[in-house]
């Protein structure tokens, strides 16, 4: 009977009950549209960080991840290849030949990080293949390099161009080979787009004047979530001077940023819910003293101040509950929306580029951060209750009585 | 059997700052079966003694005995008990609980006493049905008229079979011919069930329909 006198009460200042249901709404949808869209963000930055060159596990010798020198490549790669092929839940894996370089075109140079690959087994872990924005992936040919947009646009160069790229040699002298500018990729990493270049990994051996030697192995995995038990797996199963790094090793300040972002969640519920207390407080209050009269008479017929406060609390936990349902739904069906289509941001894609995020974010639902809101919501309804229905209990029948 | 007794009652309201006394030296027994009016000019403590004696308000001296129990001294909560076990009230606006109807208010304190659902739906028909308001059932307070809405919150008063009901001017928002059925209903609950009745009233009608009398004067008894 009290939750059908709450109820009706609600029905009774239909406008009223509208407008506090209408923030709660709007700040379910707040919360969640929030929530997802930053949830999305940081996964594709992620996504874009470990598709194009991180990879879920990268393995090298031991030392090389931190100075990128020649001599540290990796012994006998064979025999660690037939290893790292037998652990459960690898997917794929490219052997990479990697060093620091400067790289010239007629009018300018550049430092930048080699790739040697094999094209092929790249495109197995990477996605560099697709981002192509002119010309070809390399063919097998010898002499291709690709480079992004932003260091062709600094370099001066476009396809068919001609470019030298040079660097150390164990012996310390200097190689140095000519490429021919075969494909020019476009990443969502301003970043990346002007350090690293692609060549053939024989090209790139020639030129460090190592022979058949490679420096990393990048290991695509079935699960990015996985990649701490396989790591495990792989210590043990490869030589003690080798170091095997996941994207979480790899990319630390994303990590922590993903991390920080969860509280950065919390903060937000808290001031959309202190926001919505407020408003809360302010409308259960004019309806408790637009019924000043109705609690005394209430209370003269021996209604319990706990079933009086109940009473109240009752009201605005169904104004949470309804708002946070349907604020639910429209957050559904929007998030339904936006993750196929993804929110266009172009507007704003250069400072998001240098986030390495990319234009268009993706939402994405994360269950726990969606049932904190879920939870926490009509929680906050009856918090901005609570003021108001204890102002009712403190009044005095006699003055609710006489009150007009 | 006495049911109410109070001893020099005293009542000093502060209004803002300055002290009114509202009832001074009030010496009162009600027995069981009594239909009394307290009469009296505006301002002479009607209101007041009756909120005592409902245990809705404190003396600032002076003892109530409510079945000889002195429930001056008594808690919030203890008198809120009291009035739910052992009184109905009738207010002179009505005071039905708006978003209810005429069966769910009368049913409501018998549900605050926790009486079960079947039960209060019978016994709240039943009432309605002696006192003629059957067909009112499912209105809500603003589909009634005045008269109907009093006779409602004589249902509400009477249905948890109350010790005492007390009625602050029941019949001065009704017209005469109405007033005064409402006041041959009461008189027949009275007569028929025993049931004790204590009314403050200016209304002529009232005090002249009064088994016993009193008139309150600058709130004492004279
Ligand atoms: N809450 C209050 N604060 C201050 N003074 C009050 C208060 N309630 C009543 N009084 C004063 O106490 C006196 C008695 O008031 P009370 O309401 O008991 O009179 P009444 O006989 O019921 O009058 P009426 O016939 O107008 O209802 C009056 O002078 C009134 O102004
Ligand atoms: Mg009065």
């Amino acid at each position: 009977m009290i939750l059908k006198i709450a109820w009706r009460n609600i029905g009774r200042n239909k406008r009223r009950s509208i407008i506090v249901l209408g923030s709660v709404v709007a700040g379910v949808i707040a919360l969640i549209f929030m929530d997802t869209f930053m949830n999305g963000m940081m996964y594709q930055m992620l996504f874009n960080r470990v598709s194009t060159n991180i990879s879920h596990i990268q393995i090298h010798k031991k030392g090389f991840h931190n100075n990128k020198v020649v001599k540290d490549f990796i012994p006998g790669y064979q025999s660690a290849e037939s290893k790292i092929k037998t652990v459960k839940g690898i997917n794929s894996v490219s052997k990479r030949v990697i060093a620091f370089g400067l790289i010239s075109s007629a009018t300018s140079s550049s430092g930048v990080y080699i790739y040697g690959v094999n094209p092929e087994e790249e495109k197995s872990v990477s996605i560099i293949d697709e981002s192509l924005k002119d010309g070809e992936y390399l063919s097998g040919g010898s002499r291709e390099i690709m480079l992004g947009q932003k260091l062709a646009d600094k370099l001066n160069v476009s396809l068919g161009d001609k470019v030298v790229a040079m660097s150390n040699q164990i012996d310390g002298s200097i190689g140095s080979e000519v490429f021919r500018v075969v494909g020019i990729f476009k990443t969502s990493s301003s970043e990346f787009e002007r350090t690293y270049i692609y060549i053939p990994a024989a090209d790139a051996q020639r030129m460090l004047n190592v022979n058949d030697k490679i420096y990393e192995f990048a290991v695509i995995t079935d699960n990015y979530e996985n990649v701490d038990q396989i790591k495990e797996r792989l210590i043990t199963e490869l030589p003690a001077d080798f170091e095997v790094l996941t994207y979480k090793d790899l990319l630390p300040t994303l990590i922590i940023q993903m991390d920080y972002y969860k509280e950065t969640v919390l903060i937000v519920i808290m001031i959309v819910g202190l926001a919505l207390i407020f408003g809360i407080i302010n409308t259960m209050l004019m309806s408790v003293f637009e019924r000043i009269n109705e609690f005394g008479v209430l209370m003269a017929i021996g209604m319990k101040n706990r079933k009086i406060f109940g009473m109240i609390v009752t009201e605005a936990f169904i104004i949470g509950i309804i708002g946070t349902i349907v604020g639910l739904v429209i957050s559904m069906v929007i998030q339904w929306r936006l993750a196929s289509v993804g929110l266009d941001l172009s507007m704003f894609s250069e400072s998001l580029n240098s986030f390495g995020v990319g234009a268009v974010i993706y939402p994405r639902l994360d269950i726990e951060n969606l049932l904190l809101s879920v939870i926490s919501i009509p929680v906050i309804t009856v918090i901005g209750a609570l003021y108001p229905a204890y102002k009712a209990v403190k009044l005095e029948p006699v003055y609710a009585i006489r009150y007009v | 059997m006495e049911i109410i007794r109070t001893e020099k009652l005293e009542k000093i309201y502060q209004d803002n700052g300055v002290p009114v006394k509202a009832l001074d030296d009030v010496d009162l027994t009600i027995n069981t079966g009594d239909y009394v009016v307290i009469a009296g000019p505006s301002g002479s403590g009607k209101t007041t003694l009756l909120n005592l004696i409902g245990a809705l308000d404190k003396p600032t001296s002076g003892k109530i005995f409510f079945e000889s129990e002195d429930i001056s001294k008594k808690t919030k909560k203890e008198l809120s008990e009291i009035r739910l076990n052992k009184l109905g009230f009738i207010f002179q606006a009505y005071n039905l609980i708006p978003v209810l109807t005429a069966i769910e208010n009368i049913e409501f304190s018998m549900m605050l006493l926790g009486v079960p659902e079947k039960e209060r739906t019978e016994r709240a028909l039943a009432i309605m049905d002696e006192l003629e308001i059957k067909e009112l059932a499912d209105k809500r307070p603003n589909e009634m008229s005045g008269g109907q809405q009093q006779r409602v919150a004589v249902a509400r008063a009477i249905v948890n079979n109350p010790t005492i009901v007390l009625a602050d001017e029941p019949t001065a928002n009704l017209d005469s011919k109405t007033g005064s059925n409402l006041l041959d209903l009461m008189e027949q609950m009275n007569k028929e069930k025993n049931i004790t009745f204590v009314f403050s009233s200016h209304d002529k009608q009232v005090i002249e329909r009064a088994k016993r009398l009193i008139i309150l004067k600058d709130g004492r008894i004279e």
